[in-house]
C-alpha cells in the first residue's frame, strides 16, 4: 500500500495541513505577529515566531474545529509562557464557542528556561480543557511524534476526552532518560528502544486503555480517527473518576512490581508477544480486541 | 546572540503573490526559520533582519543575503530570520523555499 509521508516525520505546519480540510486552516497569532518568548531572548537563546506552537481554526470533514500543533524541533516542543497562553486561549475559545478542540502533541513538557510561567500555563490549559468537558465540547490529543507527550504535556493529554496514538507515539510523565538518571541503567535502560516503546509506546498505552485509538503513522489515518471522535465527549463525573481510580489501583496491584513489559502485555491478554510486536498499530488494535 | 539588519538592492517582486507572507524552516539545532513578508518597503530593496545564536559570521550572512537579493526579484519584501546555527547552504535553501511559498502558495 502506498502512503503519504509518515506523520512523525512531518513538521507541525505540515501535520496541520494534512489533518484538516484543504485550505480550511486559519492561523491565530501567525508568525508575522511575532509573539515570541521574552525569556529566551533574555537568555540569548533564539526565539521562534510562533513560540513552538501553531494554533488556529479549521474544518475536519466539514466540521468546525480548533486545532493546535506543537513544533518539536523548537526547544523540544516545550511549553513556555507564550506557547502555553496560546494553548490556554484556544481551549478557552473552544469552550466558549462550543467547538471541538484538538491538540497535536510533540513535547517534553514545561520549558525549563521559563519554569514557573510554563507550569502555570499548563495548569491553566488543563483548567480550560475541563471547562470544555463540563460543556461537553470534545477535546482530543494526538500523540504520534518523535518526542511524544511527556511531563506536563503527558498529563495534559490525559485530561482530554480522547487520545489518538500511532505506534510511534509515546505517552508518559518522566521521559526515558530522566527515569534512567534517577533509577539507574539497570532499572531502566533508556537506550533500549524495545523497552522504552513497550512501556510508553502507543501499543502499550492502547492496551492499557490510556489511548482510545491506535492508528497508522499517517495523517489520513489520524484524521479518520479524529473524525470518529468529534461527535463524542465524555463528561467528568465523580462516578467516572471513581471507576477510573479503581482501574488504576487494580493496574498498580497487578503490574506495579513487574520489571518485564511483556508480562504486562500477557496480563492484558496478548497471547503471541512476537506477532503483536511485529503487528502494525491497527492490526495490534484488532488483535487486542480479539484478546490475542 | 548576534543581531543585525541591512537592506539589499533587488528587482521588484511580482505584483501578485499567492500569500502576503511565507515561513520556511524551524528554529532547531543547525536550522533556522525565514519569514518573508511583502508590502510597505521600497520596491527596489529587500529588507533583512537576522538574529543568530552563533556570533561572528556577519560577513557570511550579508554575502548570502546579497546573493539571494541579486538572484531573485525580492524588492519590496522584508526578510526576518531566527537562526540556530544553520550552514550557509541551508540559509539559501530556506530563503528559496520561503520565496517559492510566497509566490505559489503552500503545496
Amino acid at each position: 500500500m502506498t502512503r503519504g509521508p509518515l506523520f512523525h516525520e512531518q513538521t507541525a505546519r505540515q501535520r496541520l495541513a494534512a489533518l484538516v480540510d484543504p485550505g480550511s486552516f486559519d492561523e491565530l497569532l501567525p508568525p508575522p505577529e511575532r509573539i515570541t518568548s521574552p525569556y529566551l531572548a533574555q537568555l540569548g537563546i533564539p526565539v521562534s515566531f510562533d513560540d513552538g506552537v501553531v494554533i488556529g481554526k479549521a474544518k475536519i470533514g466539514g466540521r468546525k474545529v480548533y486545532i493546535a500543533a506543537q513544533v518539536g524541533q523548537f526547544v523540544g516542543g516545550a511549553v513556555g509562557e507564550i506557547h502555553g497562553a496560546k494553548l490556554t486561549g484556544l481551549f478557552k475559545a473552544a469552550a466558549r464557542d462550543k467547538v471541538p478542540c484538538i491538540v497535536v502533541i510533540e513535547s517534553g513538557g514545561v520549558r525549563l528556561h521559563e519554569g514557573s510561567a510554563g507550569e502555570i500555563a499548563i495548569a491553566e490549559t488543563m483548567r480550560a480543557i475541563f471547562e470544555c468537558r463540563a460543556k461537553k465540547v470534545p477535546t482530543i490529543a494526538v500523540i504520534g511524534s518523535d518526542i511524544g507527550a511527556y511531563g506536563g504535556m503527558g498529563i495534559l493529554s490525559t485530561c482530554c476526552d480522547f487520545r489518538v496514538m500511532s505506534e510511534h507515539g509515546r505517552l508518559g510523565i518522566s521521559g526515558p532518560i530522566v527515569i534512567e538518571k534517577w533509577m539507574g541503567k539497570k532499572a531502566y535502560d533508556s537506550s533500549n528502544r524495545a523497552l522504552v516503546w513497550k512501556t510508553s509506546g502507543g501499543k502499550t498505552k492502547y492496551l492499557l486503555g490510556d489511548a482510545d485509538a491506535l492508528v497508522h503513522d499517517d495523517a489520513g489515518a489520524i484524521r479518520e480517527a479524529i473524525a470518529k471522535l468529534l461527535g463524542k465527549s465524555s463528561a467528568v463525573t465523580l462516578k467516572a473518576m471513581k471507576t477510573r481510580q479503581k482501574e488504576l489501583e487494580k493496574r498498580l496491584k497487578r503490574f506495579g512490581q513487574t520489571a518485564d513489559p511483556d508480562a504486562v502485555w500477557k496480563g492484558m491478554g496478548v497471547r503471541n508477544i512476537e506477532a503483536a510486536s511485529l503487528a502494525s498499530g491497527p492490526e495490534f488494535a484488532a488483535m487486542a480486541k480479539r484478546g490475542k | 546572540m548576534e543581531k543585525f539588519a541591512k537592506a539589499f538592492p533587488s528587482k521588484p517582486l511580482a505584483a501578485k503573490t499567492a500569500k502576503p507572507w511565507a515561513l520556511a524552516g524551524v528554529v532547531g539545532s543547525g536550522n533556522l526559520e525565514v519569514l518573508l513578508e511583502r508590502g510597505g518597503r521600497p520596491s527596489d530593496t529587500m529588507e533583512c533582519h537576522v538574529e543568530t545564536s552563533i556570533p561572528g559570521y556577519k560577513a557570511s550572512w550579508l554575502a548570502a543575503l546579497a546573493d539571494f537579493a541579486h538572484n531573485y526579484p525580492a524588492g519590496g519584501t522584508k526578510v526576518t530570520i531566527n537562526d540556530q546555527g544553520a550552514p550557509p547552504v541551508l540559509v539559501n535553501l530556506r530563503l528559496r523555499q520561503a520565496y517559492d511559498h510566497l509566490i505559489k502558495g503552500d503545496k
